[in-house]
């Protein structure tokens, strides 16, 4: 059924007023995470970092757990340690959206502060298809998988469901690998190490011959990552080997996206890989992957040389309909934009769209494609820090721990432009930033930012810019039809196209809204809204007017 | 092994000591030296031995996409799709370029856990990538784009294409199998 005319969840309730479009102001960001409500502190080990743990951060989500129309963020929490004493274990946080701007912290209530848990990442999504968002945490140590009740509460269903699997788990995402209709799991690990190694870690490896810091991951044994396919009844079953997923490089998992990457239709897994080659398993049906990196362009850089790769952004930047890639690395190497030239295989195309120059010297994690200013094209967001504190104590090498958030402006044909000095206060921040959840969270129309950084709150980036028209998809299905991710649209307006897409997870360690945005520039009405969802069936909507959110449920099957 | 050989090392030092204990001699003593002389054979032909593997890996991995090449281009003379043979194609030449699949990368980072590097020199010039033995970074560079290459052609390949990427790898499989042994 596609309910095209409807108006869906507020915005109306919210006050809010959209901006005219056309308004030269430009990029405005504030940070309001204080004000909204967003006051728990983020812990990362010790002060100076003395294992990768201490410094690898934590990610966030966007959901609506209790579907009021407004968006509610969760936030992953890691231990505070002194040397190798645990000061405290770090609780995550549930925050419910007032509706007015304000957060009120429910974690108590919904039973999902982690139980003392070293947390890492989050994925949201329907597993059990009842028409309520779940949440998983990974974990150092045994993940969690929050059942969503429906009234408010949360159950953790981590070992029934089978998907605990100990370790260093990092990101995660679910989605539909085998077209049956149930959403199956990727879960990418980082290093083997155990609890008692991080609390005994000294910092040991020489940096630049002029301080001592965190050892790895150089020296340490990769974990493997993990695929485990849905019995269709809650439960999963660990089906790595079988699904052509065998982590054989035993990389060190971080960054993990599913999107088609190949458009025949199906979802496939790109795995993001500090210090080795990333992963690009293409989906051959049937629940069977076979891994296609090394040779479709997505597995290095433009040198052959393999990156430490971190978060993972796929969007479509240039506008021909085929997804591209951005993967943020480590600092004095560039963040990689692999443009996507269809039929799954990429080019590094770094150099020469302003992304490689700007992002040399930071070192990155989040990201995400969206279009900030709704001028019709995907702005890329990148969020920074270093995982060394001593290099404070080395200024001679241009670096720092606390580093800005970087915004690039898409100058609407894939070349980016680096507006961060003149983005708003929020981007002024200097914090050693990690996870990145982009969304609309006071719906006015513009998408928002949520940032965590190692030992403090998070930032609440507030999209104060002037923007242009908009459109906001929401798609939904009746429980029992297989939920949305992987779902897409494409919007047509004024002879160009855009495309979205959902997925659970992705970022670094992190979930955007499942709202699927799209800027309009001074178009009134998108001509028209075609949706594909996950099992081929396809929705059409014309002349859909702009500045609204727009809802469209699947067809029973 | 490695337990027998700290054992035998353990009581040549034990010996040593004790002779020297008994005379003026500042030499080390020469059992000490001997041994270390072998154990310096071992691990300089253990080098060699390295060497010869990565040799082989290419070698096979060239013969076997030789043979995939050869059901490829008679499938397409013949007019039949041979899609799958280009994928497997490509996938084997992009694994010329990296040294092995992901399983050989698996164990050649286990060896730059233990801090060996093949071609440290090499490495610092930026000749060579991080462990690598054979493979320069610029061969590696054309391996890889001859790979991409060749898994775009897919179902619209043409023999006389497949045959023009094939020449590259071709070249460049010849370049480093003319390369000179290391330590010859």
């Amino acid at each position: 059924m596609l309910l095209g005319s409807c108006a869906a969840p507020p915005p109306g309730d919210t006050g809010t007023v959209v901006p005219p479009a056309g308004d030269a102001r430009g990029f405005h960001f504030v940070d309001v995470a204080d004000e909204a409500g967003l006051t728990r502190v983020i812990h990362a080990g010790r002060p100076g970092k003395d294992h990768l743990l201490d410094s690898a951060g934590t990610g966030a989500a966007w959901l609506d757990y209790d579907r009021d129309g407004h968006l509610d963020a969760y936030l992953v929490n890691g231990w505070k340690l002194s040397g190798s004493e645990v000061v405290e274990k770090g609780r995550n946080a549930l925050y419910r959206n007032r509706g007015d701007g304000t957060f009120e912290d429910v974690t108590d209530s919904a039973g999902v502060d982690g139980a003392g848990a070293w947390g890492s990442g989050v994925a949201v999504a329907d597993y059990d298809d009842d028409g309520w968002p779940d949440i998983l945490v990974t974990n150092f140590g045994a993940n969690a998988l929050y059942r969503n009740r429906g009234d408010g509460t949360f159950e953790d269903v981590a070992p029934h469901a089978g998907i605990e699997a100990p370790g260093w788990n990092t990101g995660a995402g679910f989605f539909d690998a085998d077209g049956d209709g149930d959403l199956d799991l990727y879960i990418a690990a980082y290093i083997e190490a155990t609890i008692e190694e991080v609390l005994a870690a000294e910092p040991t490896l020489s940096w630049k011959g002029v301080d001592s810091v965190a050892f790895g991951p150089f020296g340490l044994t990769g974990a493997a990552d993990h695929f485990f396919l849905s019995n269709g009844d809650g439960t999963f079953r660990d089906v790595t080997d079988q699904a052509g997923m065998r982590d054989r490089a035993q990389g060190y998992g971080f960054g993990v996206r599913a999107a088609d990457f190949d458009a025949d239709g199906d979802l496939d897994l790109y795995v993001a890989n500090d210090s080795d080659a990333n992963y690009l398993y293409r989906n051959e049906g049937g629940g069977s992957f076979k891994e296609t990196g090394l040779w479709s362009g997505a597995a290095f850089d433009t040198n052959g040389a393999a990156q430490a790769g971190m978060g993972v952004a796929v969007g479509d930047v240039n506008r021909d309909l085929v997804p591209d890639l951005f993967v943020t690395n480590f600092s004095e190497d560039f963040s990689t934009l692999y443009i996507g030239e269809g039929n799954g295989f990429f080019r590094d195309a770094s150099d020469g769209t302003g992304v490689g120059a700007a992002t040399f010297l930071p070192l990155s994690w989040g990201t995400v494609f969206t279009d900030l200013d709704n001028d019709g094209d995907e702005d890329l967001v990148i969020v920074n820090g270093h995982v060394y504190p001593q290099v404070d104590e080395h200024p001679e090498f241009g670096m720092a721990y606390a580093q800005r958030d970087q915004l690039l402006e898409n100058q609407g044909d894939g070349h980016f432009e680096d507006v961060t000095d003149d983005a708003g206060p929020g981007f002024q921040l200097l914090r050693s930033s990690r996870g990145l959840a982009a969304g609309d969270y006071d719906n006015d129309g513009d998408v928002d930012l949520l940032i965590t950084a190692l030992d403090e709150p998070p930032a609440l980036l507030r999209n104060d810019s002037s923007v242009g028209s908009w459109l906001t998809v929401i798609c939904d299905a009746l429980p029992g039809e297989g939920g949305v991710i992987g779902t897409r649209i494409e919007v047509e307006t004024g002879g160009h196209r855009m495309t979205r897409d959902v997925s659970s997870g992705g970022s670094f360690l992190s979930v955007h809204d499942p709202r699927m945005h799209v800027g309009l520039g001074s178009a009134d009405v998108a001509e028209q809204v075609k949706v594909r969802w996950p099992d081929g069936a396809t929705s059409v909507e014309s002349d859909v007017s702009a500045n609204r959110f727009l809802a469209i449920e699947k067809e029973s099957r | 092994m490695k337990k027998k050989l700290v054992l035998a090392i353990c009581v040549l030092a034990l010996i040593g000591s004790v002779a020297n204990a008994q005379s003026n001699e500042t030499a080390t003593p020469r059992p000490i030296v001997d041994t270390y002389e072998t154990l310096a054979d071992t691990i300089l032909a253990a080098k060699q031995t390295e060497w010869n593997l990565v040799h082989t890996i290419l070698g096979t991995t060239y013969s076997h996409a030789e043979g995939v090449l050869g059901r490829a281009t008679a499938k397409l003379d013949a007019g039949q799709n041979a899609s799958a043979e280009i994928e497997t194609l490509a996938a084997l030449v992009a694994q010329m370029g990296n040294e092995g699949d992901a399983s050989v990368a698996a164990v050649r980072k286990r060896l730059l856990e233990g801090g060996h590097h093949h071609n440290a020199q090499g490495e610092e010039q930026g000749i060579y990538d991080e462990g690598f033995v054979i493979v320069t970074r610029a061969s590696k560079k054309v391996f890889l784009d001859t790979a991409t290459r060749i898994g775009k052609l897919g179902s619209s390949a043409t023999t006389d294409a497949l045959q023009k990427e094939w020449k590259r790898v071709q070249g460049e499989f010849r370049k480093l199998h003319a390369g000179t042994p290391m330590g010859h």
